[in-house]
């Protein structure tokens, strides 16, 4: 058998450890399906593979257990997923152009979660169909809120949901539950005065407690939605680490843009023997220090008035 | 246009008398008709509005005893005789003195409940030909609690007064117990030709009424005061609603044949 | 009078009436809901008819504008006062006819329950209304049962088409005379209601206050978190709190206002000295379904709860207001039988 096992990976599937054998990885940007496209999983997997599915930590399937000479048909079976998943492809059936930027995650968002202040699964279509198909190896997550279910700030880039409470004086009515719900559940950023809760703007996440307790809708969202990005969180066998915090009330083209001129950031700056071409854009960072990335990271970039940068970024984590 | 009912008027502080640490009664200037029982919306500088009863009427004042809560009241006992504070009343329907008259009188009040029914002691006080024996029950926390001892003092000359505390740590001048322990010391005559009037906490009232009723006086003979929210004074508010009572305007004071149908 | 108009004729109607009055209607507040990307229906100042949301109920009751959520009666300085501005202008309110029915229990309240209420009246005296037909029930509407589902008296009626035209019935002879000359096509108008609910409910003929000794009160200790929500979106909850608002260190200036209050929101029966009644929230409900259905009616004659089912559409926690009433008959039965 003579197979290109660097070609296949590219391609979206796997060299496993039964010969011969290989899974063919699907991608779902934002972890959200019609419900439809598991009938056309379910056929792949009973037609090509060994009749089961892995939902991957990641959000997608993995389909195990196809044959490697099976890998073409697979590849014009998975067109109607590609195609109803609206996945940038370089050749209609022929699978998946790329598998370096993994798939875009995100927690359910506020097409279901009361708390998500924005619909992450759209605006991970929308990086994906700015970044996919990318060889590098990228990872993006999104989450709606502060409450973070997705766990961006284990990926290179975390995005989560934040608004800008908006207060409505006259529409108080001195319940407290703004406050109360403030304290007990997010940061304190509310405190009292004068009958009406005052909002410590630099304490204040943006989670939106405020506007989900208020009973009269004198907190509202703010019109725009806002963003906190966390940079540069991995696992891994060196020195895994919690994402840190780069830019507080970030919009969504700003971090589109940031995402993209990242990319260029690692074409320069990758090891360039770094094993299968995959180095954590973290330990690039290490090298070339965190202002150098600063700089190619912000490249014309307009960040909103209220945005904060934070530098310079320190990581923790274990090391080994 | 009708008239602004919420607007306030200014009164003059004429005298400040402390009783206790946080308990002061405040002689404002005032014109016109009041009853004991009836009360005030007494505007607090630094705090806001709160209802006080009137706990003593002359020619051309009204004696407003308040009590210092918290932040509640601390302002106002800054304020010295001749500033003045702002007023809205009186409100609600007060006691009938009529309604006691040439009979046996039984007075019980804990607390600052003695503030209300002052006015009512004070009449028989000095007009003892127009009752019959009369008993003044008073109960408060602690000895240093006690308000109006001077008054008590005075009283005591020609009525029967039991002075209580709940508790003591040293030796007291009065008793020590519940108010409801001295109601089988009042000198009863003919229960039906005997009126009490009860003022106090929630379960002071509940417990002193229950033992007023225990001893043989109709429902009808007994009168109590009830201490609620009273935001306006005016109907409107909704804070001192009791079922379909409004607290303001037809209490603070009841018969205890309506008193007892107040459920909160 | 009855017309049907078009969407120019009724606009050009509203300019002449913007003269005089601010015009309030249910109307779409974008994104103002809760949860992102939801809007808020509730009342506001509209200019023209396109604004005015036909098909859905406001989550808010018109009342905010006749007692407004927050407003300042008067501002002291050093032993004087100054009254607070009246608004410049009267309203033309839309609404419909549980909230005009509702509109009866503001008046009682405000202006028969102890003396008139002077900034109520300020703003009653100067008020035209504009009866919303409604086509259909919308859900947890029980307007039947309470008997609100007609309203005869309004100035003008007004039902969305179709076709984008209005139906209107019109009284208020001014407005009628300047349809006419606008050449709006007369007919017959009857504004629209409904003759049936999906939701009922039955208010026990021998209901007293004995039922707060049921036992049904309890399941809401757990079941309501006294947010208060209740209260603010019902068109006949009236009650209010003073505030002062000091401007000065010393506390001699400032201002008073009144901001609505609840009386499932605690605080609302603290007393000076630390008293509190009703600490449970089955107390609270209890509390506050029987002033709707039974001690409003004892002291006024009719009942208060008008069935806009608002309460039931609000509640975060799915507590039925309709549904506790349903309750009411059973809860007599256990407290009489004991």
């Amino acid at each position: 058998m003579d197979i290109n096992t660097k070609a296949l990976k590219k391609n979206a599937f796997r060299v496993t450890k039964e010969r011969g054998m290989t899974a063919s990885r699907i991608r779902v940007p934002g972890g959200h399906l019609d419900a439809k496209y598991l009938g056309e999983i379910q056929k792949i997997a009973e037609t090509y593979g060994n009749g089961t599915v892995h939902i991957t930590s990641r959000q997608g399937f993995e389909i195990p257990g196809i044959p490697f000479e099976k890998m073409p048909e697979v590849n014009v079976a998975l067109q109607s997923l590609i195609d109803g998943l609206d996945i940038n492809q370089d050749e209609a059936g022929h699978g998946y152009p790329a598998s370096g930027t993994r798939n875009i995650t995100a927690c359910v968002g506020n097409r279901v979660c009361p708390y998500a202040c924005y619909d992450t699964t759209a605006f991970a279509q929308r990086i994906e169909k700015a970044v996919f198909p990318n060889d590098l190896h990228f990872k993006i997550a999104l989450t709606g809120c502060p409450n973070d279910c997705a766990k961006v700030r284990m990926h290179d880039f975390g995005i989560m949901g934040m608004t800008v409470p908006q207060f409505e004086a006259d529409r108080c009515v001195s319940c407290g539950a703004c406050v109360k719900a403030c304290k007990k559940k997010s940061v304190e950023a509310l405190t009292p005065v004068n009958f009406r809760p005052r909002r410590d703007a630099r304490r204040c996440i943006g989670c939106g407690e405020c506007v989900l307790a208020c009973p009269n809708a004198a907190w509202t969202r703010s019109d725009k939605k806002y963003y906190r990005l966390t940079l540069l969180g991995r696992t891994g066998k060196k020195n895994p680490r919690l994402g840190e915090d780069f830019i507080k009330w970030v919009d969504e083209d700003s971090i589109i843009r940031i995402i993209l001129n990242t990319y260029d950031y690692v074409k320069e700056y990758i090891d360039p023997n770094a094993p299968g071409g995959k180095e954590h854009i973290g330990y690039i960072v290490d090298r070339t220090g965190f202002e150098e990335f600063k700089r190619w990271a912000l490249r014309d970039v307009t960040l909103p008035d209220i945005a904060e940068v934070m530098t310079p970024l320190y990581w923790k984590g274990v090391k080994y | 246009m009708i008239k602004n009912d919420y607007i306030p008027f200014p009164s003059r502080i004429l005298e400040v008398i402390r009783h206790t640490e946080i308990e002061y009664t405040f002689r404002m200037e005032f014109h016109g008709t009041v009853r004991p029982g009836q009360f005030f919306e007494v505007s607090i500088p630094k705090y806001g509005e709160a209802p006080i009863s009137v706990s003593g009427i002359g020619e051309n004042f009204v004696d407003l005893t308040i009590r210092r809560v918290g932040k509640v009241t601390n302002e106002v006992f800054e304020r010295y005789v001749g500033d003045t504070l702002l007023l809205r009343g009186p409100y609600g329907n007060g006691f009938d003195v009529s309604d006691y008259r040439g009979r046996d009188i039984i007075v019980m009040a804990g607390g600052t409940g003695l503030s209300p029914v002052r006015g009512v002691v004070d009449y028989f006080s000095e007009h003892p030909e127009q009752r019959g024996h009369m008993t003044l029950i008073a109960g408060f926390k602690t000895p240093h609690d006690i308000l109006f001892r001077d008054d008590l003092n005075r009283w005591e000359k020609n009525m029967d007064v039991i002075l209580t505390v709940d508790c003591a740590e040293e030796d007291v001048a009065c008793h020590v117990g519940l108010v409801t322990q001295y109601i089988p010391q009042i000198q009863l005559g003919d229960v039906r030709n005997t009126v009490a009037v009860v003022v106090g906490p929630p379960a002071m009232m509940r417990f002193s009424v229950q033992g007023l009723l225990g001893i043989g006086l109709p429902e009808a003979n007994i009168w109590i005061s009830q201490e609620r929210k009273m935001c306006c004074g005016l109907g409107k508010c909704g804070h001192c609603k009791i079922g379909d009572t409004y607290v303001c305007l037809d209490g603070p004071v009841f018969n205890y044949t309506k008193g007892k149908f107040l459920a909160d | 009078m009855g017309f049907c108009v078009t969407s120019m004729q009724l606009n050009a109607l509203f300019q002449t009436w913007q003269s005089n009055y601010y015009i309030y209607a249910p109307r779409i507040f974008s994104g103002g809901g809760r949860f992102s990307d939801t809007d808020c229906i509730r009342y506001g100042k509209i200019d023209c008819v396109d604004e005015i949301v036909f098909d859905k109920k406001s989550e808010y009751s018109f009342k905010e504008i006749l007692t407004p959520v927050s407003q300042t009666l008067f501002f002291f300085t050093e032993g004087e006062t100054k009254e607070a501005d009246a608004p410049k202008k009267g309203a033309v309110i839309f609404l419909r006819s549980c909230d005009l029915h509702a509109l009866k229990r503001l008046d009682d309240m405000y202006l028969h329950n102890g003396p008139a209420d002077y900034y109520y009246q300020r703003l009653r005296e100067n008020i035209k209304i504009v009866l919303m037909g409604c086509t259909h029930s919308f859900e947890n509407c029980f307007c039947v049962s309470m008997g609100t589902n007609v309203s005869a008296s309004y100035d003008m009626s007004i039902d969305c088409q179709p076709d984008g035209t209005y139906l209107v019935d019109c009284r208020d002879e001014a407005w009628g005379q300047q349809l006419e000359a606008a050449g709006a096509s007369q007919m017959a108008v009857v504004p629209s209601h409904v003759e049936e609910n999906s939701v009922t409910v039955q208010i026990p003929e021998n209901l007293t206050a004995e039922v707060a000794k049921s036992s049904m009160w309890k399941e809401y200790d757990s079941r309501c978190i006294n947010c208060g929500r209740c209260n603010f979106v019902c068109p006949t909850c009236t009650c209010f709190t003073m505030q002062d608002l000091f401007y000065s260190e010393n506390g001699k200036a400032g201002e008073r206002r009144r901001v609505w209050a609840s009386c499932m929101v605690d605080g609302f029966t603290d007393v000076a000295g630390g008293g509190s009644y009703r600490k449970k929230n089955g107390e609270r409900m209890r509390f506050k379904v029987l002033h709707k259905v039974l001690d409003y009616r004892q002291r006024n004659g009719y009942h208060m709860c008008v069935g806009c089912g608002r309460c039931d559409d609000v509640c975060p926690e799915y507590i039925s207001f309709s549904g506790c009433i349903n309750k009411l008959q059973n809860a007599m039965t256990e407290v009489t039988e004991q």
